[in-house]
Protein backbone atom coordinates (compact mmCIF):
# COMPACT_ATOMS: atom_id res chain seq x y z
CA UNK A 1 0.00 0.00 0.00
CA UNK A 2 3.00 2.47 1.11
CA UNK A 3 5.25 1.04 -1.51
CA UNK A 4 2.57 2.28 -4.26
CA UNK A 5 1.89 5.06 -2.85
CA UNK A 6 5.45 5.87 -3.22
CA UNK A 7 5.80 4.84 -6.77
CA UNK A 8 2.84 6.54 -7.88
CA UNK A 9 4.31 9.57 -6.15
CA UNK A 10 7.93 9.73 -8.02
CA UNK A 11 6.30 8.67 -10.92
CA UNK A 12 4.34 11.77 -11.10
CA UNK A 13 6.80 14.07 -9.54
CA UNK A 14 9.11 12.56 -12.67
CA UNK A 15 6.70 13.94 -14.81
CA UNK A 16 6.94 17.02 -13.47
CA UNK A 17 10.31 17.60 -13.52
CA UNK A 18 10.20 16.60 -17.00
CA UNK A 19 7.40 19.18 -17.41
CA UNK A 20 9.14 21.57 -15.34
CA UNK A 21 12.40 21.81 -17.45
CA UNK A 22 10.84 21.44 -20.62
CA UNK A 23 9.18 25.04 -19.35
CA UNK A 24 11.90 26.63 -17.89
CA UNK A 25 14.14 25.45 -21.31
CA UNK A 26 12.52 28.37 -23.23
CA UNK A 27 13.61 30.88 -21.02
CA UNK A 28 16.80 33.17 -22.08
CA UNK A 29 19.83 30.98 -21.60
CA UNK A 30 21.78 31.52 -18.30
CA UNK A 31 23.72 34.40 -17.75
CA UNK A 32 22.04 35.68 -20.49
CA UNK A 33 19.30 38.12 -18.75
CA UNK A 34 18.13 40.32 -21.34
CA UNK A 35 16.69 43.34 -19.68
CA UNK A 36 15.72 46.41 -20.08
CA UNK A 37 14.26 46.81 -16.83
CA UNK A 38 16.52 45.95 -14.32
CA UNK A 39 19.10 47.59 -16.44
CA UNK A 40 17.82 50.83 -16.43
CA UNK A 41 17.20 51.00 -12.42
CA UNK A 42 21.21 49.79 -12.51
CA UNK A 43 21.84 52.74 -14.69
CA UNK A 44 19.44 55.38 -13.56
CA UNK A 45 18.80 54.78 -10.26
CA UNK A 46 22.18 56.16 -8.23
CA UNK A 47 22.01 59.56 -9.88
CA UNK A 48 17.81 59.22 -9.36
CA UNK A 49 17.47 58.51 -5.80
CA UNK A 50 21.31 59.06 -4.41
CA UNK A 51 21.52 55.35 -3.23
CA UNK A 52 24.01 52.82 -4.22
CA UNK A 53 22.21 49.72 -3.19
CA UNK A 54 19.77 49.32 -6.31
CA UNK A 55 18.47 45.89 -4.41
CA UNK A 56 17.22 48.24 -1.36
CA UNK A 57 15.85 50.87 -4.01
CA UNK A 58 13.39 48.81 -6.01
CA UNK A 59 12.11 47.55 -2.34
CA UNK A 60 11.59 50.74 -0.75
CA UNK A 61 10.72 53.32 -3.46
CA UNK A 62 10.20 52.08 -7.30
CA UNK A 63 8.26 49.02 -6.13
CA UNK A 64 7.35 50.20 -2.69
CA UNK A 65 3.85 49.26 -2.81
CA UNK A 66 4.27 45.92 -3.57
CA UNK A 67 6.91 45.90 -0.42
CA UNK A 68 3.88 47.24 1.98
CA UNK A 69 1.77 44.32 0.74
CA UNK A 70 4.31 41.97 1.85
CA UNK A 71 4.54 43.79 5.37
CA UNK A 72 1.24 43.25 5.98
CA UNK A 73 1.41 39.07 4.83
CA UNK A 74 4.13 39.15 7.58
CA UNK A 75 2.06 40.97 9.76
CA UNK A 76 -1.10 38.86 9.19
CA UNK A 77 0.76 35.76 9.34
CA UNK A 78 2.25 36.52 12.63
CA UNK A 79 -0.89 37.49 14.26
CA UNK A 80 -2.35 34.26 12.63
CA UNK A 81 0.28 31.92 13.74
CA UNK A 82 -0.09 33.52 17.26
CA UNK A 83 -4.02 33.64 17.75
CA UNK A 84 -3.43 30.18 16.86
CA UNK A 85 -0.99 29.14 19.53
CA UNK A 86 -2.97 31.14 22.00
CA UNK A 87 -6.18 29.46 21.79
CA UNK A 88 -5.64 26.60 23.75
CA UNK A 89 -3.36 28.06 25.87
CA UNK A 90 -4.56 31.52 27.25
CA UNK A 91 -1.98 34.66 27.25
CA UNK A 92 0.05 33.36 30.67
CA UNK A 93 1.99 30.32 31.03
CA UNK A 94 4.57 29.64 34.22
CA UNK A 95 8.26 29.71 33.45
CA UNK A 96 8.87 26.14 34.34
CA UNK A 97 10.06 23.64 31.62
CA UNK A 98 7.52 20.96 30.89
CA UNK A 99 8.78 17.72 30.13
CA UNK A 100 8.09 15.29 27.10
CA UNK A 101 9.24 11.99 28.83
CA UNK A 102 10.58 11.49 32.70
CA UNK A 103 13.75 11.88 31.77
CA UNK A 104 15.36 15.08 33.50
CA UNK A 105 16.13 18.17 31.22
CA UNK A 106 19.71 18.31 31.23
CA UNK A 107 21.78 21.51 32.18
CA UNK A 108 22.72 23.97 29.84
CA UNK A 109 26.50 23.41 29.26
CA UNK A 110 28.73 26.07 30.21
CA UNK A 111 29.66 26.53 26.58
CA UNK A 112 27.06 26.77 24.67
CA UNK A 113 26.10 29.74 27.41
CA UNK A 114 29.45 31.24 26.89
CA UNK A 115 29.42 31.08 22.96
CA UNK A 116 25.92 32.54 22.59
CA UNK A 117 26.71 35.33 25.11
CA UNK A 118 29.71 36.28 23.08
CA UNK A 119 27.67 36.20 19.81
CA UNK A 120 24.56 37.70 20.78
CA UNK A 121 25.62 41.25 21.07
CA UNK A 122 27.70 40.98 18.02
CA UNK A 123 24.68 39.58 15.95
CA UNK A 124 22.30 41.91 17.54
CA UNK A 125 24.91 44.61 16.28
CA UNK A 126 25.29 43.58 12.86
CA UNK A 127 21.54 43.53 12.61
CA UNK A 128 20.92 47.36 13.34
CA UNK A 129 24.00 48.09 11.03
CA UNK A 130 22.29 46.45 8.19
CA UNK A 131 19.02 47.94 9.02
CA UNK A 132 20.75 51.22 8.89
CA UNK A 133 23.37 50.69 6.09
CA UNK A 134 20.06 49.63 3.65
CA UNK A 135 20.59 52.07 1.24
CA UNK A 136 24.37 52.23 0.82
CA UNK A 137 25.80 48.28 1.35
CA UNK A 138 24.20 44.63 0.78
CA UNK A 139 20.95 44.64 3.73
CA UNK A 140 18.25 46.19 4.58
CA UNK A 141 15.11 46.15 6.50
CA UNK A 142 14.09 42.65 6.15
CA UNK A 143 17.79 41.41 6.28
CA UNK A 144 18.71 43.07 9.30
CA UNK A 145 15.66 42.37 11.31
CA UNK A 146 15.82 38.63 10.85
CA UNK A 147 19.22 39.24 11.57
CA UNK A 148 17.92 40.86 14.59
CA UNK A 149 15.22 38.02 14.87
CA UNK A 150 18.01 35.75 15.32
CA UNK A 151 19.51 37.42 17.76
CA UNK A 152 16.74 36.74 20.39
CA UNK A 153 16.75 32.94 19.98
CA UNK A 154 20.67 33.14 20.93
CA UNK A 155 19.26 35.20 23.99
CA UNK A 156 17.22 32.34 24.96
CA UNK A 157 20.18 29.77 24.47
CA UNK A 158 22.79 31.55 26.59
CA UNK A 159 21.12 32.91 29.12
CA UNK A 160 18.10 30.76 29.57
CA UNK A 161 14.13 30.95 29.78
CA UNK A 162 13.94 33.17 33.06
CA UNK A 163 16.05 35.96 31.72
CA UNK A 164 14.60 35.69 28.01
CA UNK A 165 10.99 36.03 29.31
CA UNK A 166 11.99 39.16 31.10
CA UNK A 167 13.23 41.05 28.14
CA UNK A 168 10.43 39.36 25.91
CA UNK A 169 7.85 41.61 26.57
CA UNK A 170 4.95 40.68 24.58
CA UNK A 171 3.32 44.12 25.17
CA UNK A 172 6.52 45.72 23.95
CA UNK A 173 7.22 43.30 20.86
CA UNK A 174 3.11 44.00 19.62
CA UNK A 175 3.47 47.75 20.13
CA UNK A 176 6.55 46.87 18.19
CA UNK A 177 5.15 45.53 15.52
CA UNK A 178 1.98 47.52 15.01
CA UNK A 179 3.99 50.45 14.94
CA UNK A 180 6.50 49.36 12.19
CA UNK A 181 3.60 48.05 9.66
CA UNK A 182 2.01 51.82 10.94
CA UNK A 183 5.33 53.94 10.48
CA UNK A 184 5.35 52.34 6.50
CA UNK A 185 2.08 53.38 5.98
CA UNK A 186 2.13 56.92 7.57
CA UNK A 187 5.03 57.31 5.35
CA UNK A 188 2.62 56.68 2.57
CA UNK A 189 0.19 59.06 3.66
CA UNK A 190 2.34 61.90 4.55
CA UNK A 191 3.29 61.64 0.22
CA UNK A 192 -0.49 61.90 -0.21
CA UNK A 193 -0.82 64.41 2.39
CA UNK A 194 1.95 66.62 0.66
CA UNK A 195 0.29 66.37 -2.88
CA UNK A 196 2.11 63.67 -4.58
CA UNK A 197 1.01 60.04 -5.03
CA UNK A 198 1.09 57.25 -2.44
CA UNK A 199 4.41 56.76 -1.15
CA UNK A 200 6.27 59.00 -3.28
CA UNK A 201 10.03 59.49 -2.03
CA UNK A 202 9.58 63.42 -0.87
CA UNK A 203 12.22 63.58 1.20
CA UNK A 204 15.92 65.03 0.73
CA UNK A 205 17.92 63.07 -0.97
CA UNK A 206 20.89 64.09 0.85
CA UNK A 207 24.53 62.97 -0.66
CA UNK A 208 25.16 59.61 -2.30
CA UNK A 209 27.20 57.69 0.06
CA UNK A 210 25.59 59.21 3.29
CA UNK A 211 23.98 57.33 6.02
CA UNK A 212 20.75 59.66 5.96
CA UNK A 213 21.07 59.72 2.07
CA UNK A 214 18.03 58.41 -0.52
CA UNK A 215 15.07 60.37 0.97
CA UNK A 216 12.56 57.92 2.83
CA UNK A 217 14.15 54.52 2.18
CA UNK A 218 15.93 54.97 5.54
CA UNK A 219 13.23 55.39 7.75
CA UNK A 220 11.19 52.92 6.05
CA UNK A 221 13.51 50.59 6.61
CA UNK A 222 13.92 51.25 10.07
CA UNK A 223 10.40 50.97 10.14
CA UNK A 224 10.43 47.29 8.67
CA UNK A 225 12.97 46.45 10.48
CA UNK A 226 11.50 47.02 13.73
CA UNK A 227 8.30 45.00 12.36
CA UNK A 228 10.38 42.46 11.22
CA UNK A 229 12.38 41.48 14.28
CA UNK A 230 9.58 42.13 16.60
CA UNK A 231 7.59 39.52 14.30
CA UNK A 232 10.40 37.08 15.12
CA UNK A 233 10.73 37.55 18.85
CA UNK A 234 6.83 36.76 19.17
CA UNK A 235 6.81 33.83 16.87
CA UNK A 236 9.87 32.34 19.19
CA UNK A 237 7.77 33.97 22.76
CA UNK A 238 4.63 31.97 21.66
CA UNK A 239 6.30 28.96 20.61
CA UNK A 240 8.17 28.64 23.70
CA UNK A 241 5.42 29.33 25.89
CA UNK A 242 4.19 25.89 24.10
CA UNK A 243 6.55 23.89 25.80
CA UNK A 244 6.26 25.72 28.82
CA UNK A 245 3.75 24.11 32.32
CA UNK A 246 0.51 25.91 32.06
CA UNK A 247 0.32 28.23 35.11
CA UNK A 248 -2.97 26.92 36.76
CA UNK A 249 -2.75 23.35 35.26
CA UNK A 250 -3.84 20.31 37.46
CA UNK A 251 -2.20 17.59 35.30
CA UNK A 252 0.79 17.11 37.64
CA UNK B 1 29.40 28.65 -15.71
CA UNK B 2 32.49 29.22 -13.60
CA UNK B 3 33.32 25.24 -11.84
CA UNK B 4 32.51 27.48 -8.44
CA UNK B 5 28.73 27.96 -9.32
CA UNK B 6 28.73 24.31 -10.91
CA UNK B 7 29.80 22.91 -7.92
CA UNK B 8 27.29 25.21 -5.71
CA UNK B 9 24.33 24.07 -8.06
CA UNK B 10 24.85 20.63 -7.40
CA UNK B 11 25.50 20.87 -4.16
CA UNK B 12 22.01 22.66 -3.77
CA UNK B 13 20.42 19.61 -5.46
CA UNK B 14 21.91 17.57 -2.84
CA UNK B 15 21.13 19.09 0.24
CA UNK B 16 17.58 19.82 -1.15
CA UNK B 17 17.17 16.53 -1.77
CA UNK B 18 18.58 15.50 2.05
CA UNK B 19 16.25 17.96 3.91
CA UNK B 20 13.00 16.58 1.70
CA UNK B 21 14.61 12.48 2.39
CA UNK B 22 15.28 12.67 5.79
CA UNK B 23 12.06 11.37 7.36
CA UNK B 24 12.65 12.13 10.92
CA UNK B 25 11.82 16.26 11.75
CA UNK B 26 14.61 16.71 13.94
CA UNK B 27 16.97 15.60 12.21
CA UNK B 28 15.44 17.53 9.21
CA UNK B 29 15.94 20.70 10.90
CA UNK B 30 19.44 19.91 10.93
CA UNK B 31 19.54 19.22 7.14
CA UNK B 32 17.17 22.50 6.33
CA UNK B 33 20.23 24.75 8.16
CA UNK B 34 22.30 23.13 6.22
CA UNK B 35 20.48 23.43 3.12
CA UNK B 36 20.24 26.95 4.11
CA UNK B 37 23.87 27.74 4.28
CA UNK B 38 23.92 26.13 0.83
CA UNK B 39 21.70 28.23 -0.55
CA UNK B 40 23.13 31.29 0.70
CA UNK B 41 26.97 30.56 -0.68
CA UNK B 42 24.74 29.58 -4.37
CA UNK B 43 23.25 33.46 -3.70
CA UNK B 44 26.13 34.99 -3.23
CA UNK B 45 28.15 33.19 -6.31
CA UNK B 46 24.85 34.76 -8.10
CA UNK B 47 25.84 38.50 -7.23
CA UNK B 48 22.95 38.03 -4.71
CA UNK B 49 24.16 39.18 -1.44
CA UNK B 50 21.03 40.89 -0.11
CA UNK B 51 19.18 37.47 -0.85
CA UNK B 52 21.90 35.43 0.75
CA UNK B 53 21.69 37.84 4.16
CA UNK B 54 18.40 37.13 4.32
CA UNK B 55 18.98 33.06 3.19
CA UNK B 56 21.11 32.51 5.81
CA UNK B 57 19.57 34.37 8.59
CA UNK B 58 15.74 32.88 8.30
CA UNK B 59 16.96 28.85 6.82
CA UNK B 60 19.72 28.65 8.59
CA UNK B 61 18.69 30.13 12.02
CA UNK B 62 15.21 31.07 12.37
CA UNK B 63 13.38 28.22 10.62
CA UNK B 64 15.11 25.26 12.15
CA UNK B 65 15.08 26.42 15.86
CA UNK B 66 10.90 27.13 14.92
CA UNK B 67 11.08 23.88 13.77
CA UNK B 68 12.93 21.99 16.41
CA UNK B 69 10.66 24.51 19.14
CA UNK B 70 7.02 22.93 17.42
CA UNK B 71 7.89 19.63 17.49
CA UNK B 72 9.32 20.03 21.34
CA UNK B 73 6.05 21.35 21.65
CA UNK B 74 4.33 18.44 20.07
CA UNK B 75 5.74 16.06 22.26
CA UNK B 76 4.80 17.71 24.98
CA UNK B 77 1.30 17.61 24.37
CA UNK B 78 1.17 13.99 23.73
CA UNK B 79 2.47 13.39 27.73
CA UNK B 80 -0.59 15.92 28.63
CA UNK B 81 -2.82 14.03 26.60
CA UNK B 82 -1.49 10.46 28.39
CA UNK B 83 -1.57 12.24 31.58
CA UNK B 84 -5.55 13.11 31.00
CA UNK B 85 -6.40 10.01 29.64
CA UNK B 86 -8.16 7.94 32.67
CA UNK C 1 23.66 23.23 -22.10
CA UNK C 2 23.59 27.11 -20.65
CA UNK C 3 19.82 26.09 -19.41
CA UNK C 4 21.77 23.23 -17.75
CA UNK C 5 21.25 25.53 -14.62
CA UNK C 6 17.37 25.97 -14.57
CA UNK C 7 17.30 21.94 -13.93
CA UNK C 8 17.98 22.63 -10.40
CA UNK C 9 14.64 25.37 -9.45
CA UNK C 10 12.94 21.83 -11.65
CA UNK C 11 14.94 19.22 -9.17
CA UNK C 12 13.46 21.30 -5.78
CA UNK C 13 10.42 21.81 -7.42
CA UNK C 14 9.69 18.33 -8.17
CA UNK C 15 12.02 16.64 -4.98
CA UNK C 16 10.06 19.00 -2.98
CA UNK C 17 6.45 18.05 -4.48
CA UNK C 18 7.90 14.37 -3.66
CA UNK C 19 8.01 14.93 -0.42
CA UNK C 20 4.87 16.44 -0.05
CA UNK C 21 2.91 13.84 -1.10
CA UNK C 22 4.61 10.72 0.32
CA UNK C 23 5.13 12.95 3.82
CA UNK C 24 3.79 10.77 6.92
CA UNK C 25 4.63 13.68 9.35
CA UNK C 26 2.93 17.51 9.26
CA UNK C 27 5.91 19.08 10.32
CA UNK C 28 8.09 17.18 7.87
CA UNK C 29 5.49 18.40 5.35
CA UNK C 30 6.26 21.60 6.06
CA UNK C 31 10.07 21.75 5.66
CA UNK C 32 9.39 20.08 2.08
CA UNK C 33 7.11 22.95 1.21
CA UNK C 34 10.43 24.69 2.08
CA UNK C 35 11.97 23.21 -0.33
CA UNK C 36 9.76 24.36 -3.00
CA UNK C 37 9.77 27.84 -1.98
CA UNK C 38 13.51 27.40 -2.59
CA UNK C 39 12.95 26.41 -6.03
CA UNK C 40 11.23 29.57 -6.97
CA UNK C 41 13.94 31.79 -5.28
CA UNK C 42 17.00 29.82 -7.54
CA UNK C 43 14.65 30.27 -10.53
CA UNK C 44 14.40 33.87 -9.89
CA UNK C 45 17.55 34.90 -9.29
CA UNK C 46 19.31 32.25 -12.06
CA UNK C 47 17.02 34.31 -14.71
CA UNK C 48 18.48 37.74 -13.41
CA UNK C 49 22.17 36.74 -13.30
CA UNK C 50 24.12 38.05 -16.36
CA UNK C 51 27.57 35.93 -16.99
CA UNK C 52 30.48 38.49 -15.41
CA UNK C 53 28.72 40.82 -14.52
CA UNK C 54 28.92 42.69 -10.73
CA UNK C 55 26.27 42.46 -7.79
CA UNK C 56 23.44 45.41 -8.30
CA UNK C 57 25.59 47.72 -5.70
CA UNK C 58 27.40 50.77 -6.58
CA UNK C 59 29.09 51.55 -3.24
CA UNK C 60 32.59 50.78 -4.82
CA UNK C 61 31.90 50.89 -8.19
CA UNK C 62 31.38 52.96 -11.11
CA UNK C 63 27.81 53.44 -12.48
CA UNK C 64 27.44 51.82 -15.42
CA UNK C 65 28.91 48.60 -14.64
CA UNK C 66 27.56 45.90 -15.97
CA UNK C 67 25.59 44.05 -12.82
CA UNK C 68 23.14 41.47 -12.55
CA UNK C 69 18.85 42.01 -12.35
CA UNK C 70 18.24 44.00 -9.00
CA UNK C 71 14.40 43.50 -9.34
CA UNK C 72 14.43 39.80 -8.90
CA UNK C 73 16.67 39.88 -6.47
CA UNK C 74 14.24 42.57 -4.67
CA UNK C 75 11.21 40.09 -5.36
CA UNK C 76 13.12 37.20 -3.57
CA UNK C 77 14.59 38.78 -0.70
CA UNK C 78 11.19 40.05 0.47
CA UNK C 79 9.69 36.79 -0.35
CA UNK C 80 12.14 34.76 1.96
CA UNK C 81 11.42 36.30 5.38
CA UNK C 82 7.19 36.93 4.77
CA UNK C 83 7.74 32.71 3.54
CA UNK C 84 9.48 32.22 7.26
CA UNK C 85 6.51 33.92 8.93
CA UNK C 86 3.95 32.08 6.93
CA UNK C 87 5.58 28.43 7.31
CA UNK C 88 5.38 29.36 11.30
CA UNK C 89 1.79 30.14 10.45
CA UNK C 90 1.30 26.56 9.13
CA UNK C 91 3.61 24.86 11.92
CA UNK C 92 0.59 26.77 14.69
CA UNK C 93 -2.14 24.86 12.33
CA UNK C 94 -0.36 21.85 12.59
CA UNK C 95 0.59 22.03 16.36
CA UNK C 96 -3.90 23.18 16.17
CA UNK C 97 -4.20 19.81 14.47
CA UNK C 98 -2.32 18.01 16.87
CA UNK C 99 -3.86 19.19 19.92
CA UNK C 100 -7.48 18.26 18.60
CA UNK C 101 -6.54 15.00 16.78
CA UNK C 102 -3.52 13.93 18.93
CA UNK C 103 -1.82 12.47 15.55
CA UNK C 104 0.75 14.66 13.06
CA UNK C 105 0.13 11.47 10.27
CA UNK C 106 -1.43 13.39 7.54
CA UNK C 107 -2.86 9.52 6.77
CA UNK C 108 -4.24 9.16 9.87
CA UNK C 109 -7.01 12.10 8.99
CA UNK C 110 -8.49 11.02 6.28
CA UNK C 111 -12.76 11.88 6.81
CA UNK C 112 -13.22 8.14 6.07
CA UNK C 113 -11.16 7.05 8.96
CA UNK C 114 -13.58 8.86 11.31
Amino acid sequence: MTSLRTIIAAFLCAIALGLASAGLYGLPAFGHYPGPYGDIINRQGPAERHATNMVTLVNFDYRGFDTLGEEFILFAAVIGAVVLLREHRGEEASARPDQADEAPIPERSEAVAFGCRLALGITALFGIYVVLHAQLTPGGGFQGGAIVGSATALLYLGLGYPAWRGMMRSRVLDTAEAAGALAFIGAGLAAIGAGAPFLTNLLPLGTTGSIVSAGVIPLLNIAVGIAVAAGFGTLFLEYLEETREPESGGEQ
Amino acid sequence: MTPLQIGLFLLAALSGGAVVLTREPRRQAVAMGFNGLVLALLFMVLQAPDVAYSEIAINSVILPVLFLVALAAARINNRRREIDRP
Amino acid sequence: MSHAAFLLPAWLFAIGLYGVITSRHFVHLIGCLTVIQSSTYVLLLAVGYRTDAAAPIFANLPIGTPAVDPVVQALVLTDIVVGATVTALLLALALQVHKRTGTLDPHELRPLRR
